[in-house]
């Protein structure tokens, strides 16, 4: 690309006000730049002034002095033409005004004792913006070799089928995997479900068979039953499963990373890196390596991941107290299946159960903690399955005792009808015991409403067992990635599947995978259909992101991926391990391979290399290293007492925004900091930090989203990385004599930008306050 | 530690309870809103909060055996406040009904107050009865008067031969007015007397299980010292006052009690006027006692009266047959008598009559069915307020 520059600068919302604009324009023609100003760049004329260089070819790299690129996006977007936007205003005018920094005097503007922060500010942000432009290329997507746009939903219980019948409604070709012998799932075992419509007072059958009908009428879904997923390897758009039948052992099983017991020898050591490989490969014999293509795969272009729950296993837990052994004590899933074959009787001698208590946690000591994976479903449950007493006998008595009863939403209507039965009844309380006592139970709580010590009467005393999600102890998708075959982080999430379902539902940390249903949290049927439909609407989103070349979330439409200039590469692996996607394989040799579909494009990889051989189309190592180098540094020889000056790399996701609040709320923060957006910080590399430093800025501060079990951060690890990789800055610096000090690291939410100038001026004061950097002026 | 209790739900309770005006035991839970908003509930385990609790849990014997129930004025500000719908005024009326007639005895008779079908039987063997007497007293003058000077005592009582005078008494003796109703007065006490040491028990009981109480032994003494502090209390409405949203139920409830007080005190009068100084009735309208027992028949109709409409016009609130029924009676006796007294002093002979039999048929209702009836509060309100004033429950 042949590139043509320009530079526009808006002179409205304030800032020919605020400016020099005469001086600003200067920026750009002393380059041999043109520059254009308008006092309303981004009314119809601002706009057709700037097509109109655009038609005639006068321009295709431009930098526009405006508004933040948060604002007027689709303003200023010109096709095939690379756009940079300088924030003026928000970035700018806004927070710096006049009344705080005077406009200096002609003569003041001579010596050597005035300058014109703001101007500088300015100044910088054209320069900065212009180097970029120059730097900078035009994305080409990327295409894979194949595509398929089928969707492969693991699992065929209610939320698989859910899903499959959401995606073949718009016409994608559905391929359902069921491990068991037939679809439905826990559901299609039920008596009942759970009310789903108004007035929520009347238990619904479970809608599992209709779904299987409703299936049959779809020629574009496929049901395969007694099946599983040997691997998944590949990207979105053309992965390569293999199938197979549950059990069963095959060359394409996917490898397992070695447990970690096994990385240490004899004595507890760690092994070296080739002894572990070989250790790697005895421990997966005979199965293929995850580069090795399975000829026979099915090519998919997504994948659902609807794998649900199974009821816990409450023998394996130390729960002597309530009386386990005993026949009559059972778990909600043994209740379940007793009340669906019939009415409720005792196990031990099938008489009619007429006395049932339901007990919601284990009420030993002082935790008022459920049992494990319980939640709002096994509340509910626990309804349900009251209902179902007072449904068979009319004499019935279900009481419930629990330390939580969780009915959210529609459901406390469920409740509220529950508790209006004659024969249901209710308490918070803390179950001390279950014993055997005559014919039948008795049980013993504390703590309850009735009293500090309660004894009930039972026939049957059943347990709220939780629902284990699958991924507890199993990968399910079974990834042929080099980072592993399950999810990486599902131990923050209680092992259930991976999913930042607040911000970002459905979305895993594997691109292309989207799980969905109680295999995410505890769900009800009606909820579990729900997930499903939006699992489905991601899956279709990635097949038509990744077709098109186009980064699926949340850099929704990004063009660019990662390249590698490979004769450099070292071979570290350092990008194949930190890429919080695991988008990266690499070979024998540590080689990474991109597989650019699962890539988020956040530059975590450009971040971790040692070598800086990862760069993105419009984001490189040298793009913003220019960036940095642009930032004026004035020294004594401009000033007598010169301005510091400061970097600050901050996060476009988060921080960034909050920066613009900051503006928009006219707040003022030192204007001798110099903002340049980042990907991620994950992406930023410690090079430019220590650019920074050695042209002689005095401190650096990294502004990114929160990291930890609780993060923010839009790409999961990467502000954790940013800190780490500042955190080892600090040896570096001391060998130049530079104090740990003047790179910081702070993490800030998007609503925290009432604490930004703050973060920003204490920063900068406690730079100032180890004076200037020594190498200013060199 | 506290004992263990076996709590043992009692669905026809529960059936019950809804079936007195209940219905919304179930709906509570347990925020404590009720117990908050009462003005009279004390602050050491405070109703109604726990009596719902009980209540929806169908636990029978916590709820009749506990002077709490009692202590309740029926205010309605838990009813109006409740964030659940709830009315746990009414559960509590609704557990009184059931408490009362738990404890009274002949347990059928209990039932049969209780029940609008046996109205008509209530109604009718009195009105039987009083016909039958009112025939004797007519008809058969000169037997009665053999009859009675067998025992030597004097039959009449009427004022013999002064024509212009019109004397209940000479449509129905006086002697059977009082062998009718000083009787039934000691049947209905004696059922009181021992329903109360079963009740006193039982509430003692409960109180100690519930720790509302420091006292551990029943002392019949302190009891009835606790009663005599209690009583001028419950003159002055000092509770019922303390109710914000039936607040304005206090005035004719007063009513009502003073006009009773008031017309047991010129029966008693009367009673001793006429046995011991042989003085028969109908007195001067210029006697005091007369003005006493004018003044208390007025404020009877009028206390009566207001109740019924408050009942009709609050919506909100529930009334059953329980309630129409002591209403009904209360404003039968008040206003029959008032009607007696007005046709005889409109020389209405036989119009006079008419309403004195349906005085005495309200009164025999009144009197007989004191403990099976609403009207039994008045007994075991007084005890349980009596008892926590001994109990120091505050």
């Amino acid at each position: 690309m042949d590139k043509k520059y320009g530079v526009y600068i808006c002179t409205g919302c304030g800032i020919g006000d605020t400016l020099d604009m005469e001086d600003l324009v200067g920026v750009p023609e002393e380059e041999g730049v043109n520059c254009t100003t308008h006092p309303f760049l981004c009314s119809k004329e601002g706009v057709a002034l700037i097509q109109k260089d655009v038609d005639e070819e006068k321009v295709n790299a431009m930098v526009i002095g405006a508004c933040s690129r948060r604002v007027n996006f689709d303003v200023f977007r010109f096709d095939n033409c690379i756009v940079e936007r300088v924030n003026l205003r928000e970035g700018v005018v806004w927070p710096h005004s006049r009344e705080t920094y005077p406009a200096l005097t002609e003569e003041q503007k001579e010596d050597e004792e005035h300058f014109d922060r703001i101007q500088m500010k300015a100044q910088d942000y054209i320069k900065m913006g212009m180097i970029r432009v120059e730097k900078v290329k035009l994305p080409a997507p990327y295409k894979t070799e194949s595509f398929s746009k089928k969707i492969l939903v693991l699992g065929g219980g209610v939320t698989g089928m859910a899903a499959a019948l959401d995606a073949a409604k718009t016409g994608y070709d559905v391929t359902i995997v069921e491990k068991t012998a037939a679809l439905g799932g826990y559901a299609a075992k039920l008596r009942n479900q759970m009310p789903v419509s108004a007035p929520f007072e009347t238990l619904q059958t479970p809608v599992a068979d209709s779904m299987i009908q409703e299936i049959q009428g779809y020629p574009n879904i496929d049901v395969r039953t007694s099946c599983e997923v040997a691997r998944i390897a590949g990207q979105p758009g053309e992965f390569t499963v293999t199938f197979k039948k549950p059990g069963e052992r095959i060359p394409f099983d996917v490898p397992f990373p070695l447990p970690e017991e096994m990385l240490v020898d004899e004595n507890g050591k760690e092994l070296d890196p080739e002894a572990a490989h070989a250790k790697f490969l005895e421990y997966n014999e005979g199965r293929k390596d995850i580069l090795n293509l399975d000829p026979e795969g099915e090519l998919y272009g997504a994948v659902i991941l609807a794998a649900g729950w199974r009821p816990a296993d409450m023998s394996k837990e130390n729960y002597d107290h309530l009386g386990l052994d005993l026949p009559d004590v059972v778990t909600n899933h043994e209740f379940e299946m007793i009340a669906a074959k019939g009415k409720i009787v005792r196990p031990s001698d099938g008489k009619e159960a007429k006395n049932v208590v339901f007990i919601q946690s284990p009420g030993k000591d002082d935790d008022d903690a459920d049992f494990g994976y319980a939640g709002s479903v096994t509340s509910q449950v626990a309804l349900k399955q009251a209902r179902y007493v007072t449904e068979d006998y009319a004499d019935g008595k279900a009481y419930v005792i629990y330390q939580h009863m969780r009915t959210p939403g529609l459901q406390e209507y469920f409740y509220k009808s529950m508790q209006q039965e004659d024969g249901v009844f209710m308490t918070k309380g803390a179950v001390t015991g279950v014993e055997s006592q005559g014919d039948g139970l008795a049980v013993t709580a504390v703590n309850t409403l009735l009293g500090e010590n309660l004894a009930l009467k039972a026939d049957m005393v059943v347990l709220a067992g939780g629902m284990v999600p699958a991924t507890k102890d199993d990968p399910v998708v079974n990834l042929a990635y080099r980072q592993g075959p399950g999810f990486r982080d599902n131990d923050i999430f209680g092992q259930y599947a991976d999913s930042n379902y607040i911000c970002f539902p459905y979305e895993t940390q594997r691109t292309g995978i989207y799980a969905a249903g109680a295999i995410r949290r505890a769900m009800t049927i009606e909820e579990s259909i729900e997930d499903a439909a939006g699992a489905a609407l991601k899956a279709i989103q990635c097949i038509e992101s990744a077709n098109r070349g186009m980064s699926v979330h949340p850099r929704s439409g990004d063009m660019t991926f990662p390249e590698f200039f490979f004769q450099r590469c070292t071979q570290c692996k350092r990008c194949t391990v930190e890429c919080p996607f695991g988008a990266l394989d690499d070979d024998a040799k540590g080689t990474p391979k991109v597989n650019p579909t699962r890539c988020r494009r956040c530059g975590t990889c450009m971040g971790a290399c040692p070598e800086r051989i990862i760069s993105f189309a419009d984001y490189t190592i040298d793009s913003i290293g220019s960036q940095v180098k642009a930032i004026g540094v004035p020294s004594e020889d401009d000033f007598d007492e010169p301005p510091l000056r400061f970097l600050a790399l901050i996060c476009e996701n988060d921080a960034f925004p909050a920066l613009d609040m900051v503006g928009l709320n006219r707040i003022d923060y030192s204007p001798d900091v110099r903002f340049i957006p980042v990907r991620c910080l994950g992406s930023v590399n410690t090079i430019w930090i220590k650019d920074a430093l050695a042209q002689g800025m005095d401190g650096v501060i990294l502004i990114g989203c929160k990291h930890g079990d609780d993060y923010q951060c839009h790409f999961v690890k990467g502000s954790e990385l940013a800190e780490v990789r500042v955190k080892k800055i600090g040896d570096a610096l001391a060998s130049l004599a530079l104090e740990e000090e003047r790179v910081a690291f702070v993490e800030v939410a998007i609503d925290e930008y009432d604490k930004l100038p703050k973060i920003i001026n204490d920063f900068v004061e406690e730079v100032d306050a180890l004076g200037p950097n020594p190498f200013k002026g060199f | 530690m506290t004992e263990t209790y076996l709590a043992q739900p009692d669905l026809e309770f529960i059936a019950r309870v809804r079936g007195l005006g209940g219905d919304t035991l179930k709906k509570c839970y347990q925020c404590a809103t009720c117990s908050v908003a009462c003005p009279i509930a004390p602050e050491n385990s405070p109703f109604p909060r726990k009596e719902m609790i009980a209540a929806s849990w169908g636990l029978k014997d916590r709820l009749i055996k506990s002077a709490d129930i009692w202590l309740c004025h029926n205010c309605g500000d838990c009813t109006d406040l409740c964030p659940r719908g709830a009315a746990p005024g009414d559960v509590l009326a609704a557990v009184r009904s059931a408490a009362i007639t738990e404890y009274a005895q002949p347990k059928a008779l209990a039932k049969a107050v209780n029940d609008p079908k046996k109205l008509p039987w209530l109604l009718g063997i009195p009105a039987i009865w009083i016909a039958i007497l009112a025939y004797i007293t007519m008809a058969h003058e000169d037997v009665m008067t053999k009859l009675f000077n067998v025992f030597g005592i004097a039959w009449s009582h009427a004022h013999d031969g002064a024509e212009h005078v019109i004397a209940q008494a000479d449509f129905f003796s006086t002697w059977f007015v009082d062998l009718t109703f000083v009787p039934l007065a000691g049947a209905v006490v004696i059922i009181f007397a021992l329903t109360l040491k079963r009740f006193l028990t039982d509430i003692h009981e409960n109180a100690v299980m519930e720790g509302k109480t420091d006292k551990k032994n029943l002392d019949y003494k302190a009891l009835l010292q606790a009663m005599g502090r209690v009583i001028p209390r419950i003159l002055k409405h000092e509770k019922f006052n303390e109710c914000e949203t039936n607040k304005e139920r206090a005035t004719p409830h007063m009513m009502v009690l003073f006009s009773f007080i008031g017309l047991a005190i010129v029966t008693g009068i009367f009673f001793i006027v006429l046995y011991v100084f042989q003085t028969p009735g109908p007195y001067s309208q210029l006697n005091p006692v007369k003005w006493l027992a004018n003044i208390a028949g007025v404020a009877l109709v009028i206390g009566a009266g207001l109740m019924i409409k408050s009942r009709l016009d609050d919506k909100e609130q529930v009334t059953t047959y329980k309630d129409w029924y002591i209403l009904g009676i209360v404003f039968s006796v008040g206003l029959t008598g008032m009607l007696t007294e007005m046709a005889r002093l409109a020389h209405l002979e036989w119009t006079s009559y008419g309403f004195y039999y349906l005085h005495l048929i309200a009164i025999f209702n009144l009197f007989a069915f004191l403990p099976y009836s609403k009207m039994a509060h008045l007994v075991y309100r007084t005890t349980a307020m009596a008892y926590a004033e001994y109990a120091n429950r505050k």
